[in-house]
Formats: structure tokens, C-alpha cells, sequence
């Protein structure tokens, strides 16, 4: 049942409701998966199979599971990295950028 | 006692002193555990405090992370998902 190009959905985690393609089988318990959750190692307890099988090699690279979904009608969004901005404060600029200069009594 | 202590919000403690004297304390309680929506069961990963304190909170340290969470149990939670996907037409 449970071989390389089974399309099937994710039914516990935190990303439990997301649908995958499995790669590779390891054992009789855990299996590699990819598609719209990361690339990981997965339990097959925590799987349930749909309707569809697609053809793919073992050990797809992320792009050829792209392009496998893209037939069926699927789309895989990628997560683009965001540069992290710094906020001006009061303390970002340093000592020397301090309003006033203290007088010492 | 003062008078807003008789209310039943408080509960009553028995403390020894030093001087081996028998007082009473009052102390407040806290919120009942949360449970789940569909069977009843008691839901984990919910601290229990009252709202002023639960407001100051960051949203993730308020439930767990995943589909449902603070609101269904794991049981309900994975019998829904295999509802889901066994109506999906691909």
C-alpha cells in the first residue's frame, strides 16, 4: 500500500491536514515524505492514503515533486526568507548618540 | 473576618505559628482545567490562570501548536482529518 509515489495527508502534528508524496520507504514503520510539509522522516500511522499515485523516482529531488503536483493541481509554495530590519530605539544608537549632555554636580 | 473574605472565591487554610497558635489564611483560586470540546476529556498544554495574567501572555505559550489546538483532544483531532481526506476528490 504504502510505496514510493503514494499521495496522501498528514493526520497528526502541527502540520496534520497538509497532503505529501512519499520518496523513499526505510522500514516497516517510517517513511520519508515531501510536498506542501517539510522534507522528513514520518511514521505511517500518522498517514492516511487518498485516491492518486504519482510517478516519480525514488529520492526526488524537491523540484521533480514540484513538477509532479503541478499535474494533478496542486501548488507547492516555497518560504522566502525575510531580512530582519532593526527597529530604532533609544538604546540601538549607543551611548554617544544620547539627547543633552549630564552635568556632573 | 472582613467582610470580603466570607465570599466563597477565597478558600480557607489552618497554619501553625511559631508561638504554636491555630490561625486562618485565605487564599484565591485558581480556573478549572479546560476540557475538550467534543469528548470531554482533559486537554494538555493550557496553564491555568486567570485572565489578567493569561493576557500578558505570548499566543503561542496559550495552547499547543497544531490544528485544533486548546480546543480538541488528539483522539477527535485525527478522527476529523480522516473525515477530511477521505472526502477529497483529486
Amino acid at each position: 500500500m504504502m510505496e514510493t509515489g503514494q499521495v496522501c495527508m498528514k493526520i497528526a502534528g502541527r502540520d496534520a491536514g497538509k497532503i505529501a508524496v512519499i520518496i523513499e520507504k526505510l522500514d516497516q514503520k517510517f517513511v520519508i515524505i515531501d510536498g506542501q510539509t517539510r522534507r522528513r522522516k514520518c511514521n505511517i500511522a500518522h498517514l492516511e492514503p487518498l485516491q492518486k499515485k504519482l510517478e516519480i523516482n525514488e529520492k526526488a529531488s524537491h523540484d521533480e515533486v514540484k513538477k509532479a503536483f503541478k499535474q494533478i493541481g496542486i501548488e507547492l509554495k516555497d518560504k522566502v526568507k525575510k531580512e530582519k530590519k532593526e527597529k530604532e530605539t533609544e538604546f540601538s544608537k549607543g551611548h554617544a548618540a544620547e539627547k543633552g549632555t549630564k552635568k556632573k554636580k | 473576618m472582613q467582610g470580603r473574605y466570607k465570599s466563597r472565591t477565597f478558600r480557607r487554610t489552618k497554619k501553625t505559628t511559631p508561638g504554636a497558635r491555630k490561625i486562618q489564611h485565605y487564599t484565591k483560586r485558581k480556573p478549572k482545567k479546560q476540557v475538550c470540546a467534543n469528548c470531554c476529556s482533559i486537554l494538555s498544554g493550557i496553564p491555568r490562570l486567570n485572565d489578567t495574567a493569561m493576557r500578558n501572555l505570548a499566543k503561542t505559550k496559550k495552547r499547543p501548536e497544531r490544528p485544533y489546538g486548546g480546543v480538541l483532544c488528539t483522539t477527535c483531532m485525527r478522527a476529523e482529518m480522516i473525515k477530511k481526506a477521505r472526502q477529497i476528490q483529486l
